[in-house]
């Protein structure tokens, strides 16, 4: 019996010594050394999530407002097809969301055609570098009425030719806005801003630095902003010879020579006289006078001859003594 | 000198901004969670990953966690304002494989092989090819699918059990 329990008792610690040694794999079997891959396609979801461009032009408005403009949004150089166009009534502010990427966000070859809808103003362009996706903020634009434009020529009226330098200026009463001179060939154009539109006695002064009375004409912007006109100066063909010119304003121009005799017209400086008949003391001409259809009739009358010089043609510039 | 400085310092501020905004925002999810994702090498720590940046092109993403099958991905990123990525990790189970044929030889995927009645084995969830080989010679083909832990019996020219 004990030799019984002697052998058990050995296999037992035989039985122990092998689960020491061997782990209990002895009893699961060996593990294979790696792990086997079968290079199964991951599970993989990519998402994009794009976003847009928040654009905002902030506009001001000088003057006058337009009653609706028309935005036009171009991008990358492209003036042919907008990506966005827009009309609104007169905007604060341009506000356009566009779809990330359409920008060009190297250059500033980005554009936004503000077109107003209103004859008296006149379309701007606004260049700009877009940006991938955000807000985009430009600087203010100003909205201004279209100027308001002259342009036309200055030729002697005696016989028609051209004569440059002399000057031009538009005014609103005797407040000059901006002035010039015709060029060589006798052309000139000037510009003010859109809001004289409204200007009360707006005109135009030509000649001022010529001897003769100035042109002076009230311009009349209501149906065109801008205007070609051609300005006659000096005495017509029409004026027979000699001619002479008064050295003074306000000259008597009177119906007879007599004292006392009642005053037509009192000239201005440089107006011209064609003189007819001479006594000791006054002359007999006529004078030109422009009606408003621009058709030119003569007025006789008397001047007293200190009120006169004799006028040539060899300078009809004034001397200007500083 | 000073001046310099300064303008060096505000050309690096306006590049860091402008170089911000080149970025995309990358977020990463994982399943399962809390694994260490790695973008070009770069630890970006555990999923979920958020708010991260990422500059649009080529990019290396590797997610490695241990009881699952490493991934590495690349992945062409384009312009956009966000990327968000999801990985589901593949698992690998633990397999029981036994039989009670004799002299066999088995192969798994072309590539693995034993002779043993009985192994344990871990595997890719998904399909594994096995081959048995007698003498040299193939005397049978299989499909396995593994979508769980589990233990196959073998019989010859008999479809693999589980149990």
């Amino acid at each position: 019996m004990k030799r019984i329990f002697n052998t058990l008792q050995k296999k037992y610690v035989i039985f122990l010594l092998m689960i020491i040694v061997n782990g209990c794999s002895s009893f699961k079997g060996p593990l294979y050394p790696e792990v086997i891959f079968n290079n199964r396609q991951p599970l993989i979801s990519v998402t994009y999530e794009y976003g847009e461009i928040e654009l905002i032009l902030p506009l001001k408005y000088d003057a006058a407002v337009p009653d609706n403009i028309l935005f036009k949004i171009y991008a990358q150089g492209d003036t042919l097809h907008p990506i966005l166009s827009i009309l609104q009534e007169s905007p604060k502010e341009l506000l356009a969301y566009l779809p990330q990427g359409v920008l060009d966000i190297q250059n500033n070859t980005n554009i936004i055609k503000i077109i107003p809808q209103d004859i008296n103003f006149d379309p701007l362009t606004v260049r700009f570098k877009g940006i991938r996706f955000g807000r985009l903020t430009l600087p203010r634009k100003t909205i201004k009425m279209g100027q308001l434009i002259v342009s036309g020529t200055t030729y002697l009226n005696k016989n028609d030719s051209l004569i440059g330098g002399v000057s031009v200026s538009l005014q609103s009463y005797d407040n000059i806005i901006h002035s010039t001179r015709s060029n060589e060939s006798g052309s000139f154009q000037i510009a003010i801003p859109g809001e004289y539109k409204y200007a009360d006695y707006l005109r135009i002064v030509v000649g001022e630095n010529l001897i003769f009375k100035p042109f002076i004409e009230k311009l009349d912007f209501s149906q065109n902003r801008k205007m070609k006109m051609k300005i006659g100066l000096g005495p017509s063909d029409d004026m027979k010879e000699p001619l002479y010119m008064t050295n003074k304003n306000n000259v008597h121009f009177r119906e007879s020579p007599e004292i006392g005799s009642e005053t037509l017209f009192l000239l201005k400086e440089g107006e011209v006289v064609s003189v007819d008949k001479v006594t000791p003391g006054e002359y007999f001409g006529f004078i030109e006078v422009s009606l408003d259809n621009n058709k030119l009739v003569q007025l006789e009358g008397w001047i007293n001859r200190t009120d006169l010089r004799l006028l040539t043609f060899q300078n009809i510039y004034k001397i200007l003594i500083d | 000198m000073q001046m310099n400085h300064f303008l060096k310092i505000v050309y690096l501020l306006i590049i860091g901004y402008s170089n911000l905004f080149s970025q995309i925002k990358l977020d990463v999810s994982t399943i399962p969670k809390r694994v260490d994702v790695y973008l070009d090498g770069v630890n970006l720590g555990t999923s979920p990953v958020l708010n991260e940046r990422i500059k649009p092109g080529l990019h290396k993403f590797e997610i490695k966690k241990k009881g699952f099958a490493p991934l590495a991905y690349d992945l062409l990123v384009n312009p956009a304002q966000a990327i968000k990525l999801d990985f589901f990790l593949n698992p690998i189970y633990k397999i029981k494989f036994k039989t009670e044929e004799k002299g066999l030889v088995f192969e798994l995927n072309g590539e693995h092989r034993w002779d043993v009645p009985f192994i344990r084995l871990e595997l890719e969830a998904g399909d594994h090819f096995l081959r048995v080989f007698k003498i040299g010679e193939i005397i049978d083909e299989q499909t396995i699918r593994v979508d769980e832990p589990k233990r196959f019996n073998y019989y010859l020219k008999k479809p693999l059990t589980s149990g």
